[in-house]
């Protein structure tokens, strides 16, 4: 054993080297003492706020969106739950296998090359944000995603909200939709109150009265594990929901209204005449508001936008028409308060009129023979109005229609209006460099020519006759009560009030009533025990040479736009329907059963009272 | 010879060092394998049982009679050699290496042993071979022999990290037991010149551990994941530290191997740069225990194992160390004592007790039993 031990004190070079290694590590502690000291101490900061950003994310607490109700209450846009895929950027692991994989498990309804992309652009501009990559998912949908969630870094089903609207096409036009916000209404909102994925109103009330309704997004802060599983609440700020936009719509007739224009294209619009309120506003054909909502398919957007009659235009508001006979009461009333005519001046028609060497057909081939102006609008007889036309020539005609708000701005609270054209001799010498001519003034006397008209104007200029010359602003929001719980009322706005003569307007309610009650050509409209008051209107949209071929015989095309405007009771007016059907034919056969069905159902709740007797 | 009883001749501090260190690993790993709110009990319970049996081990190596662990190192190594065989041929698969053998319930890593014994047999030739000035060129090639064997079979693995650790062994040997500073310097040269030969023969995966700790940010949620959420770990702590249970990179699952690997990471996170300071100091003092001994030890054979013991530590921790700092690429290497694992406590512990009964050997000669002259004697 101590033959084994070799004594090394002779070794000195040993304890040398030795003593050389242990520096070695002494330097290389330093090193690591330093490399800490960067770490930990110099640049701590950095590392605790990237610890943090590991650690902590931002959810958005979506606000509900507010209701918008119609007269009696009822919801007719609401925020319901909807259960969402949402992807958070930053927590994916493999973008396109994990796409590939709920396209297969979840048949996607989104173009999957388009969420590719804005998961892409996100993980670089916004990787905590949250998309929304598909709504509404069925319940089979989504627990399938829960099965398959070890595979779906990123990805998550949250309950989030949804838009929906209890009455589908219903009032598709006047509510809109709404849409995720565009990276420019991103940008421009004001005090940064939108976040990315939030719903805005695009279209319809939605936009116009976005403010009210989009309510306070509140905040989540929530710590996540690195696989991105939410582990707990740090911090959480609650939303505030959006205010209740109420309307003076009423549900009940916007059915009514949709189901009496049925598959035909047009527009039927309610209004209270006394207030302006609008009570029912259809354009045919419509879209459904909820298909927006869970996000609209490409084809599905491309088939709205290239249908030949035009699903997405609000026809109320946006389209115009030539008025047709809907024009005579005003000619009336003009020669009235011109004192141009009597009404008891007789005027003979024998089935035409002629001009020069141009010949005006009466719709009645064989004549009316001999008729006053009651009689001429009861029977809606063109040789009276051709003549009647001619004598006061487009000025005066123009301001009459102009002052009861015809080819104006009616300033409705829905956005999008156009204004129609009402034609005078000033207009014509901007627009042609040419005088009036007579034969403008004899169509002037139908609806003809120049003059087109949104049925909205028309319902307007119906409301101010019911009325006696009130013309009120329509408007379709009665009361908004704000995110704050402020309530603001919307109060009947009257635009003018004509001084029109009573007995004139008695006169031209009683010939309106005669138009349904007295043999006239708006029977179609006679509702029992209560006096509607009207106009049917055919408005030619091609003139046919030759022969008079009925409506119904031509191509659809150019076929006739049938209108029916009324109101009733004519004595005391709560109502004006107005129905406007694009190539329907005769407005007395067309129309006029549309504006029955609205009264009827207007009625059916409303007890009519005894005739009140007008300046009594 | 009667000299002094085996106890009244043994190196408590070393002991007592480690342990202070085991105690550190043992309230990490409990840090570190929690989930979120519940506490990782189980592990901490099989880490104390790697202990004890590490303890252990420490005394069953201790007691070994005098001269017997130079007698036997030969035997010893190539036994481990074998197990590496073995491990190559029939080992557990796990992460795309072979690195493990299964052994009961638990599984071990023969690249461990291979350390110790690769030292203690490349002690018992180099000692051998001892010359005043310098071991030369033809005496020092047999003893690169002992330590090519295991290196391939290790790097065969692959574990490149381990097999690194064996050239660290050899050069700090080398150093100790006196190879001639030119043969040294040649070699210096020689594995500088080696660099990209042994790129060209290392997989794909190390090589991009290579590229991303160059640059991290290469790929932040791939090869470059691991560095950087360490750093952030790291870093985050600041100077005291978010407190013990309190760190979030750990328990929120954003390091990786947070009890193994980078068990530092979690704890300087929760101790910060002062809990940092504090372990570091504890390295320091066990490597330069080691050191001291190596440099006290009567007997050459002595001086140059606990060299050798010494280097091994010195190398685990600064490469441990470094790595989870984002100085040195991604290497399987554990922290002795503090990370969680059995083959590198028992390793540990029995390399400590290699080292405290070769020391054992400072009193024999000194008859009076006084204490180790220090390093400068």
């Amino acid at each position: 054993m101590k033959s084994r031990i070799r004594k090394r004190e002779q070794d000195p070079d040993i304890t040398r080297r030795s003593r050389l290694l242990l520096y070695v590590a002494f330097g290389a502690f330093a090193l690591l003492l330093g490399r800490l000291y960067w770490l930990q101490v110099v640049e701590s900061e950095r590392y605790r706020n990237l610890a943090e950003n590991n650690r902590l994310r931002l959810r958005t607490v979506r606000a509900p969106r507010g209701l918008i109700l119609d007269r009696k209450g009822r919801a007719i846009a609401e925020t319901q739950g909807s259960f969402d895929l949402v992807c958070s950027p930053v927590d994916v692991m493999d973008l396109e296998a994990e796409i590939g994989l709920l396209a297969e498990i979840v048949e996607f309804d989104v173009d999957n090359n388009e969420v590719l992309d804005k998961i892409r652009t996100a993980k670089r501009t916004n990787p905590f944000s949250g998309i929304t990559v598909a709504r509404d998912l069925r319940f089979e949908q989504v627990s399938v995603i829960e099965f398959n969630r070890e595979n779906l870094p990123g990805f998550s089903v949250l309950v989030a909200a949804k838009r929906s609207y209890p009455y589908g096409t219903a009032f598709a036009h006047v509510l809109g939709y709404v849409g995720e916000a565009s990276p420019q209404e991103l940008d421009q909102s004001k005090d940064d109150s939108l976040a990315m994925g939030d719903l805005v109103g695009k279209y319809g009330l939605e936009r116009l009265m976005d403010d009210d309704l989009r309510g306070v997004n509140g905040g989540r802060k929530v710590e996540v594990d690195a696989a991105g599983r939410d582990q707990r609440l740090v911090e959480e700020v609650p939303s505030r929901s959006g205010g209740a936009v109420h309307t003076s719509l009423d549900a009940d007739l916007q059915v009514t209204a949709q189901d009496a224009l049925g598959n035909r294209a047009g527009a039927v619009i309610a209004l209270a005449p006394r207030t302006g309120e609008v009570l029912a506003f259809f354009s045919g054909p419509a879209f459904d508001p909820n298909v927006f909502a869970r996000g609209i398919r490409k084809a599905e957007w491309q088939a709205l936008n290239t249908d030949p009659r035009k699903p997405m235009q609000n026809k109320g508001l946006q389209g115009t028409y030539a008025p047709g006979s809907t024009i005579k009461p005003f000619l009336a009333m003009a020669a009235l308060e011109e004192k141009m005519q009597e009404r008891e001046k007789l005027v003979f028609c024998p089935g035409s009129y002629r001009l020069g060497n141009r010949v005006f057909r009466c719709w009645r081939e064989k004549g009316h023979g001999a008729v006053d102006m009651y009689r001429a609008i009861v029977q809606s007889c063109d040789v009276y109005f051709y003549t009647l036309g001619l004598k006061l020539g487009p000025d005066r005609v123009a301001k009459l229609e102009k002052d009861a708000g015809l080819g104006t701005i009616t300033g409705i609270d829905l956005p999008g209006e156009r204004k129609g054209l009402v034609p005078d001799a000033e207009w014509k010498r901007t627009v042609s460099k040419e005088r009036w001519y007579d034969y403008e003034s004899v169509l002037l006397g139908i609806g003809q020519g120049a003059v087109h008209l949104t049925p909205l104007e028309v319902s307007v200029g119906y409301a101010a006759l019911a009325t006696g010359g009130e013309v009120m602003g329509p408007r379709v929001v009665s009361k908004v009560i704000a995110k704050d719980g402020k309530v603001r009322v919307h109060a009947p706005k009257m635009l003018r009030k004509l001084p029109w003569t009573p007995e004139n307007v008695e006169f031209i309610r009683k010939a309106l009533a005669g138009v349904v009650n007295d043999y006239g050509t708006g029977g179609a409209a006679k509702l029992p025990g209560i006096v509607v008051g009207g106009k049917t209107g055919t408005a030619q949209v091609a003139s046919v040479k030759g022969k008079m071929i009925k409506s119904e015989d031509l191509p659809y095309e150019i076929r006739d736009h049938a209108w029916f405007v009324a109101f009733a009771p004519v004595d005391d007016p709560q109502i004006v329907v107005a129905a406007m059907v694009e190539h329907g034919g005769h407005g007395g056969s067309a129309a006029a059963p549309i504006v029955k069905a609205v009264m009827q159902e207007f009625f059916r709740t409303r007890p009519v009272g005894p005739p009140r007797k007008e300046g009594a | 010879m009667t000299g002094p009883s085996k106890w009244a001749r043994m190196d408590w501090p070393l002991l007592i060092n480690a342990l202070a260190l085991c105690a550190i690993g043992l309230l990490n790993v409990y840090s570190g394998t929690r989930v979120h709110g519940t506490p990782g009990t189980a592990l901490v319970v099989k880490q104390l049982v790697w202990i004890l049996l590490g303890v252990a081990g420490f005394f069953a190596v201790f007691l070994i009679s005098d001269g017997f662990i130079e007698e036997t190192a030969n035997g010893f190594f190539l036994a481990v050699l074998l197990l590496l065989v073995v491990v190559l041929l029939a080992g557990k698969v796990r992460g795309g290496a072979q690195r493990w053998i299964a052994f009961g319930a638990f599984n071990f890593q023969p690249s461990e042993f291979a350390k110790i014994a690769v030292t203690l047999a490349l002690a018992r030739y180099l000692s051998s071979k001892y010359r005043y000035g310098g071991i030369g060129l033809k005496e020092f090639l047999p003893g690169i022999g002992f330590v090519l064997a295991p290196f391939l079979l290790v790097a065969l693995q692959p574990d490149l990290g381990s097999a690194g650790v064996f050239l660290f062994i050899l050069a700090g040997m080398a150093v100790v037991a006196c190879v001639h500073w030119k043969v040294l310097a040649f070699f210096a040269a020689a594995g500088v010149g080696a660099v990209p030969v042994l790129w060209f023969f290392m997989k794909e995966y190390q090589r991009q551990r290579v590229l991303t700790f160059m640059n991290p940010e290469l790929d932040p949620l791939g090869a470059g994941y691991h560095v950087i959420q360490s750093k952030i770990a790291v870093g985050s702590g600041g100077i005291i530290g978010k407190g013990y249970l309190q760190g979030t990179q750990g328990s929120l699952r954003f390091l990786p191997e947070q009890h193994t690997d980078f068990a530092f990471a979690v704890f300087s996170e929760e101790w910060g740069f002062l809990g940092s300071l504090l372990l570091l100091a504890l390295f320091l003092l066990l490597v330069y225990r080691l050191f001291f001994l190596a440099a006290g030890s009567q007997d050459r054979f002595a001086s140059v194992a606990c060299g050798g013991i010494a280097v091994f530590f010195r190398t685990h921790m600064v490469i441990n160390l470094a790595m989870v700092c984002g100085l040195f690429p991604v290497v399987g290497i554990p922290l002795p004592f503090v990370s969680y694992g059995g083959s590198s406590m028992l390793t540990g512990m029995m390399a400590l007790g290699v080292a405290a009964n070769l020391s054992r050997s400072r009193f024999t000669f000194q008859g009076s039993g006084g204490r180790g002259r220090g390093i400068d004697s």
